[in-house]
């Protein structure tokens, strides 16, 4: 955030540089870890995707760090204006990553089981929309924290941009994936795996937008959450600025 | 919105943020500066009892003073934190018919502050005072914090200057005064004139500082100033302060006390005392329900 620096009491300055940076941490190992799972599921490494397990430990941990953080600033330093925006939305942040850092796992988990078990890997007619979902939804997740990081509110008409398509491509692989288990009911298992994958995937762009929502409100104090996309509040603002 | 390619997309997002280090440095400043509850003890009041005449003030404290760190003491007007504060400089030897009992020592040298065999003046050559209202010396703004350096003993002008020079500038008024030594320190706006006492009190260089609700006089920026200040002295001194504004003890202090009706209700880290208090009257005080 780009104006949480200088005030004439430095230890507000401290405080929330140290929030930042460590939601910015959080935020590079929770796009790590999405594509960390995807790979894992893709080229069937077992490693990678024990990786991602073991690192689970490492997102929860910086979610109850950075919370109680969060904590102890609004009690000791009385942040007000932008720098109470700045925590508020830093701390719904860290919940949308928490999130997005569980759905990694899930991913990571289905691929191992994938690697382990017989009956059949249906993910081979959807690894087009396996490789680009993950790639979007990693790429959203990693520009709505950079602009968290620069204080940028016009990134979230990007990242709704990203997230729509992110739901076609969604779409597109359930009826791909719906052929194969009409065609071969032996993958009916697997396929509601990659179905729950996918899904995944689209969640994690859908908290990927959660945070670019929490960056309009740090920037303009305008709540956008439930404004449907491009339609502004029920209050007529726009939905992002 | 950047691009983003496969190639920069396993990279970590803070090596990108140019502001990277700096952010870095202000936080590791930050870790550097947390409470630490293995700093020695500075002063030790033990079974502390002070009475006005017949009517009991302070009641069997006891609390550990640490070095180098803040400690705040909070309570409701009448709750006996100033006359605790007093106690430390026996400021009280002025009022006819006071009394104490119990003790407050001064380490490493475990001197009983409150003792009658210890001379006062001996007791405040080691422990400052910073007062609320801003009270510098009707003379000049060198000459303010040059006095308690000649009391001393100090005669050699060239040791004066630059204690002069370094106190003003340990108290972040230095740029604002260097150009007009000689005029009076009545001059300066309240804000200063708080940030020259301050420099009075450092220039002798004491192992306490005690301040009493140092900012209640000033308005808010000034009072953002001298707050920087004080978290800053700890770096040298052992800080007490006695504070109305309890948002200013969340800020400033590593340790804070709570006080009611003479006794100690409670003593803890800040971060503690202010997010999780152990005991209900704190609660009921710093959420203001009583008080």
């Amino acid at each position: 955030m780009a104006t949480s620096e200088g005030h004439i009491f430095s230890g507000l300055d401290t405080a929330l540089a140290g929030l930042r940076l460590q939601v910015l941490e959080m935020g590079g190992l929770v796009v790590d870890q999405v594509t960390t799972a995807v790979r894992a599921l893709l080229e069937y490494d077992r490693e990678a995707a024990e990786l991602v397990l073991a690192r689970e430990r490492q997102v929860n941990a910086y979610d109850t760090a950075i919370e109680t953080a969060s904590f102890e600033l609004m009690a000791r330093q009385s942040p007000l204006a932008s720098d109470l925006r700045g925590v508020v939305a830093i701390a719904r942040t860290v919940t949308d990553l928490e999130r997005a850092g569980d759905e990694a796992k899930k991913i990571a988990r289905f691929a191992i089981a994938t690697m382990t078990q017989s009956g059949g890997d249906s993910t081979a007619p959807v690894q087009r929309h396996l490789r680009h979902m993950a790639q979007l939804s990693a790429r959203m997740m990693r520009a709505a924290i950079e602009a968290l990081d620069r204080g940028d509110a016009s990134v979230a008409h990007d990242v709704a941009r990203l997230d729509l398509e992110l739901d076609r491509e969604f779409e597109s692989a359930l009826r791909q994936l719906m052929t194969v288990a009409m065609e071969n009911s032996r993958l009916l298992r697997s396929t509601i795996g990659t179905v729950l994958a996918l899904k995944s995937l689209e969640r994690i762009g859908d908290h990927a937008k959660n945070v670019a929502e929490h960056v309009v409100f740090l920037v303009s104090g305008d709540d956008v959450r439930h404004a449907r996309s491009g339609e502004g509040d029920p209050d007529g603002r726009p939905a992002a600025h | 919105m950047q691009t983003t390619t496969e190639n920069t997309m396993n990279e970590p997002i803070v090596a990108h943020r140019e502001s990277g280090r700096s952010t870095v440095q202000v936080v590791l400043d930050g870790e550097r500066r947390a409470a630490s509850s293995d700093a020695p003890v500075k002063a030790r009041a033990a079974g502390l009892n002070f009475y006005y005449g017949s009517m009991q003030a302070l009641k069997a404290l006891d609390i550990d003073i640490r070095e180098r760190q803040v400690t705040a003491l909070i309570g409701p007007s009448g709750c006996g934190k100033s006359t605790f504060l007093r106690c430390f400089n026996r400021m009280h030897d002025l009022t006819p018919f006071t009394r104490y009992e119990g003790s407050i020592t001064l380490q490493p040298d475990n001197v009983n502050l409150v003792s009658k065999d210890v001379d006062p003046i001996e007791v405040r050559m080691r422990i400052g005072m910073v007062f609320q209202k801003p009270n510098p010396f009707p003379k000049t703004i060198f000459e303010n914090v040059a006095y308690g350096l000649r009391v001393r003993g100090m005669r050699s002008k060239a040791l004066i200057e630059e204690h002069v020079e370094k106190a003003l500038r340990d108290s972040a008024i230095w740029d604002e005064v260097k150009d007009r030594l000689q005029q009076s320190g009545l001059s300066l706006s309240g804000g200063q004139q708080q940030r020259l006492c301050i420099a009075r009190a450092l220039a002798t260089n004491p192992e306490i500082l005690l301040f009493d609700e140092p900012t209640s006089a000033l308005d808010p920026i000034a009072t953002a100033r001298i707050e920087e200040l004080i978290v800053g002295l700890r770096e040298r001194v052992t800080v007490l302060i006695v504070t109305h504004n309890m948002q200013q003890a969340a800020r400033v202090s590593d340790y804070t006390a709570f006080m009611y009706l003479g006794e100690l209700i409670e003593f803890d880290a800040t971060s503690k005392l202010f997010t999780n208090p152990s005991k209900k009257a704190t609660e009921d005080y710093i959420t203001g329900r009583y008080g």
